[in-house]
């Protein structure tokens, strides 16, 4: 039984902000492009295209994903979140109002990766410390803000501190 | 408007008008934009610094799949083909000769992205290499290889129009300035401490790199949609280079995804607009980053500074020579030499003074517009000079810098624009906020630094404000929206003005055939000078409505105020629509009304008056780790003097914003030259600060005298906050290690050695005592 | 954006090596793509075929026995990092996965793909040599087992033979009482530094052992077996008492090469420092105490 090696363009079946879609993609279509031209989903942005900055993040089945450097055919399957997925209707996400509250936005361009991987964050820690979220967002750049309202936005919506008695976490050893 | 009356909306920090666009991912810039029929443009870029084009073979390109149009110089006859704000000095694409490795050399529009990207390899191109000069000072040695052999001509700025090119080098301008006694004064000063500083090539690394979108019409308008901050200046390039009349020339801008100087002046509308015309369709150009750092970079600068001092502290003379590398085209290089030097003494009152810059072309990327704009080169070498002063006279550096600050309503150079602040204000707050008179821990060393710059003068802004039958508002304003809140401001003032809610005002985009003529969106001027013109605008419009309620209630205007989208006298009220209904017979119609603030030319030295000075003060806490060479600030205040903060939030995010464009310069960024090849042009290996690198402590603080020329006495901002921080770092790292830095960044190896050699020439030193002065430095 | 080319997803390890022979240098092996797809934006590699690794069951699982952690070749560092298995046996390469570039790269890239890639600046390929590392290597000629010494010639070049695949990693877990640290020192995007250190002090019928070695300093990571010499035999307080004259000691062992991180001797100078702080957090953990210790652009595991 040989492998079928995938034709020049097929059809990827996903679900993309809890739609289910099916993308029309070559093997060497990025994920990236698919959404932004396929489906006119423009929130996620090509900025450095390396990985490193985080202007095209999107969520794939809940984790942060470079969608520049991800190949739409890989989405099959899966969930995918775009940021125009985190709002529920005309109802803002928590993080939305707190970036809009907390003056986290300036040029806009680097947006929408902070509210996904910051969403990433929250549903795997809703009570990150200021240290978590540094962590996490080192692959987060903004060029405008200087990071200050964007991290107190986050901070804003970490459930309150846990109580005094619960134990510290440890770090590896 | 009475300053007595409380501001409903001036003063608050309204939420942006476009941050919910943002926020849900549908805010549009151009790479989000489609035409009908759009193709796709990529550019091959020249390998090599400096090299003859010898032979371009685009054959194979033409024939493949997918292209369009293959375009060279050679393709190029129908227009001028030079541009550029300064010297007319940078065509389109190269022609005959290639002077900075990245220059565009031939360009492909394709019906795709990939297939004008397969076809770039398809051409082909034979160079013959010339040897190039890639550091101000082989560009400067005698006999060194020119990177313009022939004068192009002057661009189109009138404050430019005494370019002073050096022929027969590469200098293309020379700025001088001299105040009383000049060099001479020197003798007659106490003590005198001179010294060499260098600032490196920064790049903006806007997060959203260079775009444009260009059509023409069949009846031969052409429109751009262009990342650009300055709309109107790109309509004069383009109209000289395609032989329009500026009326035919329609530049669009939406949102720019960052901007900081370089998107300022054309860089990518000239090749878009002629790869339209040939294509006969569409065409959209997108930069990638890669590209972006061969496009526009902050020019490095080299200063030789000399400070004499009396022995109370009084600085009476100061001399700067500062060499500027503006790269391969001079694009705005020649005024940034000017304005940097300017105010190459800072706030300081300093009686004799020798000023020479020279702007100075090598075969790198062309240096231009980059926040603080000349002024953060030399800022570094004068507040770190000054410190060193201090020391030598043994003064307190707050205090010495106190003592010399020039006073508000002084002059700071014949015949421009009276302080307008209170700096010692500002300084103060400064040295409060980091503690300055408490001693710091062991491990911590405190540095505070001051900087002070003119905005560009002459220069116009004009408005148009436009009331609706239903009292809503629109404001036609060409003040461009790249993250600094430019829109909701000018939103903010038109409906302070005529007492409407501000979400009932819409701010139009920038369209040149649409919003009045703004020179640019840079010298920290759209809040005083734009924002002004939007209040005059304003103005305009409520006294229409105050003299239709006067003639209708039979009083005079003085007796009538706004409020709630009503004119209001005793017990009287009537509501805008009800006086529009009553000018026009009729439910439409609209008021509009009219803003110009053109301040015009003047005798000062730059050839016009600053509308106002921007300064601000920074002061630092850092550590280093002297085993590794890691500097961390711990601690950073900016104070700035902004008159009024029309929209406080938006005002501490831009100056958060410019400290951590500092703290890049300062500790992480720099481009790097191997003959003349570009090593790190990418994210991975040119590095910005990131989330963690924001200081434990950062705060960011505003003087509001309401002294300045601006709406509601506001002044510029958005520029100043980041001058100060490679100062103040500096000092507070020699004030810890007693080791002082020339050089930037301040990467861990620079100081680990740096630290180093102090180490080992204290431990060879036999001198000890207050006369040894470490003469380690980086 | 990247060129076309066909996307070959083989059921099993079989058909991966017949792919792999049928497309030679036209075909690379295809796993996360973090680094693979850069490489081809950049044009610097232009396959015909991406052999998808993903789709070869039983690459992606965790397994341990008898003292020995086999990591499958297609697990993600998001996955060593949340593997309760891992977090149980080898903490430390847990508390390592977690600090791997960034998140993104953690979700999507691989751990056999970091190894494959051999970039000199790399956290992992320093952790698993001082676990005595072995890489699981599978082609129609046979299995073997490299270690990871001879796996990494150099700068992004392993022992990999063109028809061979990557499977899985082994690592052997230090044996119980052994305190560890990994220290890692940067500014840049990757690593400037990385040091692990193992010590596992002296206790009466049991000699001590001292492993440390050092990557992203030279072209490959580096045991240093003279400093471990030096330190061996050794209680924990005495290595605290010595972490200064052991440093000097990995600094003048060290290989290091001059690139954008810095000069040799800076690197040099940097190798000291660092295992010298590596060494006194592992021998206070030894103590069964943990200084806290706090660095300035440093991240200790």
């Amino acid at each position: 039984m040989h492998a079928t090696p995938t034709p020049s363009s097929s059809s990827v079946a996903c679900t993309v902000n809890g739609r289910p879609v099916a993308l029309e993609v070559a093997p060497q279509t990025l994920l990236l492009d698919a959404l932004r031209d396929q489906l006119g989903l423009k929130g996620a942005k090509r900025s450095c295209d390396i990985q490193v900055c985080g202007a095209c993040t999107v969520l794939v089945d809940g984790a942060p994903v470079s969608a520049c450097t991800y190949l739409a055919v890989e989405a099959g399957s899966r969930e995918i979140q775009t940021v125009e997925g985190l709002a529920d209707g005309e109802t803002l996400h928590a993080l939305q109002e707190a970036f809009l509250e907390h003056g986290a936005i300036q040029c806009g361009f680097c947006t929408s990766g902070m509210l996904l991987t910051a969403a990433a964050l929250l549903e795997e820690d809703p009570a990150p410390t200021r240290e978590r979220i540094l962590h996490y967002l080192r692959g987060n750049l903004c060029r405008c803000t200087g990071y200050q309202k964007i991290i107190d936005a986050i901070a804003a919506c970490a459930k309150p501190a846990p109580s005094p008695h619960s134990l510290p976490h440890r770090g590896g050893r | 408007m009475s300053p007595v009356e409380p501001l409903r909306v001036v003063g608050h920090s309204v939420r942006r008008l476009d941050a919910l666009e943002m926020v849900t991912g549908r805010a549009r810039y151009v790479t989000d934009m489609e035409l009908p029929g759009m193709l796709h443009a990529k550019l091959l870029r020249s390998p090599y610094p400096h090299a003859k084009i010898l032979r371009v073979d685009v054959t194979r390109a033409r024939a493949a799949a997918g292209v369009r149009a293959v375009v060279t110089s050679a393709d190029l006859d129908w227009c001028d083909p030079y541009f550029g704000p300064a010297f007319r000095d940078r065509p389109i694409l190269a022609i005959d000769v290639a002077r900075y490795e990245g220059e565009p050399v031939a360009a492909v529009v394709a019906e795709t992205e990939g297939a004008a990207a397969a076809a770039l390899e398809l051409i082909e191109i034979a160079y013959e290499e010339l040897p190039a000069v890639t550091t101000p000072e082989e560009a400067l040695a005698p006999g060194a290889p020119l990177v313009h052999t022939s004068e192009p001509p002057a661009g189109h700025f009138a404050d430019l129009s005494t370019l002073k090119p050096k022929p027969g080098t590469n200098i293309c301008h020379q700025f001088h300035l001299e105040r009383g006694h000049g060099a001479g004064a020197f003798a007659e000063a106490d003590i005198v401490v001179e010294d060499v500083y260098r600032f490196p090539r920064v790049q903006h690394y806007s997060m959203e790199p260079h775009a444009a979108l260009a059509i023409w019409d069949p009846d031969g308008t052409l429109t751009v949609w262009a990342s650009t901050q300055n709309p109107y200046s790109v309509r004069v390039e383009l109209a000289k280079m395609f032989r329009l009349p500026l009326s035919r020339i329609r530049i669009i801008v939406p949102l720019l995804g960052g901007g900081f100087g370089g998107k300022t002046y054309a860089k990518l509308e000239p090749i878009v607009g002629a790869l339209a015309r040939i294509a006969g369709r569409p065409v959209r150009l997108a930069l990638s980053v890669a590209e972006a750092f061969r496009t526009v970079r902050r020019c490095n600068a080299r200063a030789r500074v000399r400070l004499g001092f009396k022995r109370d502290g009084t600085l009476w003379a100061a001399e700067c020579h500062a060499d500027f590398d503006v790269g391969a085209y001079a694009d705005i290089g020649p005024r940034i030499i000017q304005k940097g030097t300017y105010t190459a003494t800072g706030p300081y009152r300093v009686p004799h003074v020798v000023l020479h810059a020279n702007a100075v072309y090598t075969n790198t990327t062309p240096g231009g517009a980059f926040r603080g704009f000349g002024v953060p080169q030399l800022a570094w070498a004068l507040e770190s000079l000054v410190d060193e002063a201090a020391r030598d006279l043994g003064h307190d550096p707050v205090d010495l810098r106190r003592q010399n600050l020039l006073a508000r309503g002084e002059e700071f150079a014949p015949r421009d624009t009276p302080i307008d602040g209170k700096f010692e204000e500002s300084l103060n707050r400064t040295a409060e906020a980091i503690r300055w008179t408490e001693a710091p821990a062991a491990d911590r060393g405190r540095g505070l630094a001051m900087m002070m710059k003119a905005s560009v003068a002459p220069t116009v802004s004009e408005a148009i404000v436009r009331l609706h039958a239903d009292a809503s508002v629109t404001v036609l304003a060409s003040t461009v929206e790249m993250g600094q809140g430019a829109r909701t401001v000018m939103a903010q003032i038109a409906a302070e003005v005529l007492a409407v809610p501000v979400d009932r005002v819409s701010v139009a985009m920038p369209d040149t055939a649409i919003t009045p003529y703004d020179q640019t969106t840079s010298s920290s001027r759209s809040t005083t000078m734009t924002g002004r013109a939007v209040q005059e605008a304003a103005t305009d419009v409520r006294e229409q409505l105050l003299r239709i309620a006067g003639r209708r209630l039979g009083v005079s205007t003085s007796a009538l105020g706004v409020e709630d989208a009503s004119v209001v006298a005793a017990g009287e009220r009537l509501p805008y629509p009800e006086l529009l209904q009553e000018r026009f017979g009729m439910g439409g119609g609209e008021l509009i009304g009219r803003g110009i603030v053109a301040p015009g030319r003047s005798t000062a030295p730059l050839g016009g008056s600053t509308p106002f000075w921007e300064m601000a003060v920074g002061a630092a806490e850092v550590s280093v780790d002297e085993e590794t060479g890691a500097v961390l600030v711990h601690s950073y205040v900016s104070v700035a003097d902004v008159g009024r903060c029309i929209n406080p939030q938006q005002c501490e995010g831009q100056d958060e914003g410019a400290v951590m464009q500092g703290i890049g310069h300062t500790l992480l960024e720099e481009m790097v030259y191997e003959q003349g090849q570009l090593l790190n042009a990418n994210l991975v290996d040119y590095r910005v600060p990131r989330a963690e690198d924001v200081p434990a402590e950062l705060r960011c603080h505003f003087v509001e005298n309401g002294d300045g020329a601006g709406p509601f006495g506001a002044k510029g901002a958005g520029e100043g906050s980041l001058v100060p921080v490679s100062p103040a770092v500096g000092n507070a790292l020699a004030r810890l290690t007693g080791v002082r830095f020339r050089e930037l960044p301040l990467t861990p190896e620079r100081v680990w050695h740096a630290l180093r050699q102090r180490r080992i020439t204290r431990s060879h030193s036999s001198a000890a005592g207050s006369g040894f002065r470490a003469p380690g430095g980086a | 954006m990247l060129r076309p080319f066909v996307l070959d997803r083989p059921a099993t390890l079989g058909e991966v090596a017949d792919l792999l022979t049928a497309h030679r240098e036209d075909a690379v092996l295809y796993a996360g793509g973090t680094e693979l797809l850069l490489l081809m934006k950049e044009g610097l590699v232009c396959p015909g075929h991406l052999i998808d690794v993903k789709t070869v069951p039983d690459l992606d699982a965790i397994t341990a026995e008898d003292g020995v952690l086999t990591i499958g070749a297609t697990v993600r560092h998001r996955g060593v990092e949340r593997s309760a298995l891992v977090q149980e046996r080898c903490p430390l390469v847990a508390g390592v996965a977690r600090h791997v570039a960034n998140v993104r790269v953690r979700t999507v890239g691989t751990v056999g793909g970091n190894l494959a890639f051999a970039d000199p600046h790399s956290d992992l390929a320093t952790l698993f040599l001082s676990l005595d590392g072995t890489l699981m290597l599978w082609s129609r000629r046979g299995a073997r087992e490299v270690s990871l010494a001879d796996f990494i010639r150099g700068p992004y070049e392993t022992a990999r033979e063109e028809d061979e695949v990557l499977t899985a990693i082994r690592l052997r877990r230090w044996p119980a009482g052994t305190a560890s640290a990994y220290l890692k020192f940067g500014v840049y995007e990757r690593p400037t530094l990385g040091v692990t250190v193992a010590c596992r002090p002296a206790a009466t019928g049991r000699p001590s052992a001292l492993s440390v070695t050092v990557g992203c300093v030279g072209p490959r990571p580096q045991r240093l077996l003279e400093v471990e010499r030096q330190g061996a035999g050794e209680s924990a307080a005495a290595l605290v008492a010595r972490a200064e004259e052991l440093g000097a000691a990995a600094a003048r062992e060290i290989e290091a090469i001059a690139d954008r991180h810095g000069s040799v001797e800076y690197k040099r100078a940097l190798t000291g420092v660092c295992v010298r702080r590596a060494l006194q957090v592992a021998a206070a953990r030894a103590q069964g105490q943990d200084i806290h210790a706090r660095y300035a652009h440093t991240v200790i595991v």
